[in-house]
């Protein structure tokens, strides 16, 4: 190991980085329980006085985040299979085939990413209109799936390069097409790469707002960003109850990153760094 | 690259045969969704197309009038110039307190869940909710920022309203949310550096300071100018931020904002093309340093 570090000095940067990672989740946690008046108090407190779920009845009867939060869920789990999959086709051809240009494929796979969504908003609001698809899921899944299709290939390259070729061909040599292979070798064996891949393709998705706000604007096809960001009012703002949404936001997304962390940090490095 | 030691064709699949159809949906979706909008927004670039007028059915081609008109457009340059501020504060901000946040994550802690939880909980975070949860930190009257300095016997600021403040504000929400994505790659790239060169430099009696600037940064550099390009680009595109902490407002306007109000709220196709087509060939130009980076670092 390193030189050792005394254990005062541990706790102290691990307080630092949770505090500053953490501060801002806690904080709305904290106010969701609040009542109206108690926000407005000055000096503000920092722990509920009289704690209440009221604001999650509101959230959940006075404003329609049951609804806002089906909508970001069909446009991300959508957006995610279809994403997945067709980066998954891709990826194999470019882990494995002998493909002229594959280097360009690449920089073109990484260009694209880099792309600035706004630039892409007007031409696709623009077809949306004209192919009748506002407020359609459509509208939103194929771009959201689009968009993840670079950091899916990528991660998943990097999956396939990983999976002895010789698996494969010992599978070829007895008797399987390569499509065989690919489906009863391949596919198992890479199940970690496709999730890790699945994982960013829905966070993506699940964050996504500029898009979101232009293709699906009437109130009842809202995604939780969108929703959420209209909680305020011109001259109000509803703190407890937007506070109550937001963590009604943030569950099911911090769920799936606090059980599978090992999975996203590895493949946020694979799709970043080695892109 | 990597090349098979074999070229067999299987079934009526020759090898090439099966790359392209497998590439296909891909290059299919991505040709739908970013290749031609691209296409189409150099071609209305160059029309007068409004929606609110007789242009909306019947583009007049106008040649490159749209980007003079840019040019001379005082509104354009104020954006332009709000999103070179905002590069050039948040990006060093960013890299400056992610590798302090990597640094502190990468020490030997026995449990290591809760401090990688720490990093990759504002990274998961919408930048939309990151920018309300802002806003409402800088409220000058309920904001827990203002609560802080009032108890440091500082004194309240209107944070929102006072257009410096609202850039600092913003400035500051942006590198939080961001530099969590920077510590995360660097962290991963202070894990490949070999603990025997600590250990050597530290025989040699090398303390931790110099250990860091011997050692660490340079063994890291690669990493930092990955995740410096990655944020240019990013920040380049600041739209959620400023956009949630105004509400929508736009008394601070970055680029893309202008844009998408120019074509989407003002429907006004043709100029608003012009716009992102002027953002867009600056992003690009901003990639191919990235990409010409990443070919250099891989040979």
């Amino acid at each position: 190991m390193r030189l050792s570090t005394p254990r005062i000095w541990l706790w102290l940067a691990a307080a630092i980085v949770m505090v500053n990672g953490f501060f801002p989740a806690v904080w709305i946690l904290l106010t969701s329980f609040k009542t109206e008046g108690e926000l407005t108090q000055i000096p503000i407190t920092w722990w509920p006085e009289n704690p209440t779920l009221q604001n999650y009845i509101q959230a959940f009867t006075g404003a329609p985040i049951g609804r806002y939060f089906i909508n970001s869920l069909i446009v991300a789990v959508g957006a995610t299979l279809l994403c997945v999959f067709v980066s998954a086709l891709a990826a194999y051809a470019l882990a494995r085939l002998r493909i002229p240009y594959k280097t360009l494929i690449f920089s073109l796979l990484v260009g694209v990413s880099m792309f600035p969504t706004v630039t892409l908003l007007l031409p696709l609001f623009e077809m949306v209109l004209a192919l009748g698809l506002r407020n359609n899921y459509i509208a939103l899944i194929l771009p959201h799936a689009a968009l993840s299709i670079p950091v899916a290939t990528l991660v998943l390259v990097s999956f396939f390069q990983g999976i002895p070729r010789d698996l494969e061909s010992a599978a070829m040599v007895d008797g399987c097409t390569r499509l065989g292979a690919l489906w009863r070798v391949v596919v198992p064996l890479s199940a970690p790469g496709v999730f890790t891949a699945s994982i960013l393709a829905f966070v993506n998705s699940w964050d996504e707002f500029l898009l979101a706000l232009t293709l699906m604007p009437s109130q009842a096809m809202r995604t939780l960003p969108v929703g959420i960001q209209f909680l305020q009012g011109e001259y109000t703002f509803p703190w407890p109850l937007i506070s109550a949404a937001l963590v009604i936001a943030l569950v099911p997304v911090a769920l799936v990153i606090a059980i599978f962390q090992e999975r996203v940090v590895g493949g946020l490095t694979q799709g970043g760094v080695k892109g | 690259m990597t090349q098979p030691k074999y070229r067999r064709s299987f079934g009526d699949l020759s090898e090439r045969a099966l790359a392209f159809w497998l590439l296909l949906p891909a290059a299919m979706l991505l040709a739908l969704v970013a290749l031609y909008p691209v296409a189409r927004l150099i071609y209305t670039s160059l029309f007068r197309r409004r929606l609110t007028d007789e242009t909306g059915l019947s583009p007049v081609y106008v040649g490159l009038s749209n980007f003079a008109q840019a040019l001379s457009d005082e509104r354009f340059w104020t954006a332009l110039w709000n999103t070179l501020l905002i590069v050039l504060v948040t990006v060093p901000g960013a890299l400056l307190v992610g590798l302090l946040l990597a640094l502190l994550a990468n020490l030997p802690f026995r449990v290591k869940w809760p401090v990688r939880l720490g990093l990759l909980l504002p990274w998961a975070l919408p930048l939309v909710f990151a920018g309300l949860i802002f806003r409402w930190f800088f409220d000058s009257q309920y904001g827990v920022v203002n609560d802080i300095l009032v108890r440091l016997g500082g004194e309240r600021l209107l944070w929102i309203t006072t257009p410096d403040l609202l850039f600092w504000a913003i400035c500051i929400s942006i590198i939080w949310k961001s530099s969590s994505f920077v510590a995360l790659i660097l962290l991963a790239g202070l894990q490949v550096i070999p603990k025997e060169l600590y250990e050597s430099a530290a025989v040699d009696g090398a303390n931790r300071w110099q250990s860091f600037w011997r050692i660490t940064l340079p063994l890291l550099t690669p990493a930092i100018l990955v995740a410096a390009i990655f944020r240019t680009i990013t920040a380049f595109q600041t739209f959620d931020i400023p956009y949630a902490m105004q509400n929508g407002g736009s008394a601070f306007e970055t680029l893309a904002m202008y844009v998408r109000t120019t074509s989407i709220e003002n429907l006004n196709f043709g100029y608003g093309s012009a716009l992102a087509v002027l953002m867009f060939l600056i992003s690009f130009a901003v990639t191919l340093v990235y990409l010409r980076y990443v070919r250099g670092a891989e040979d």
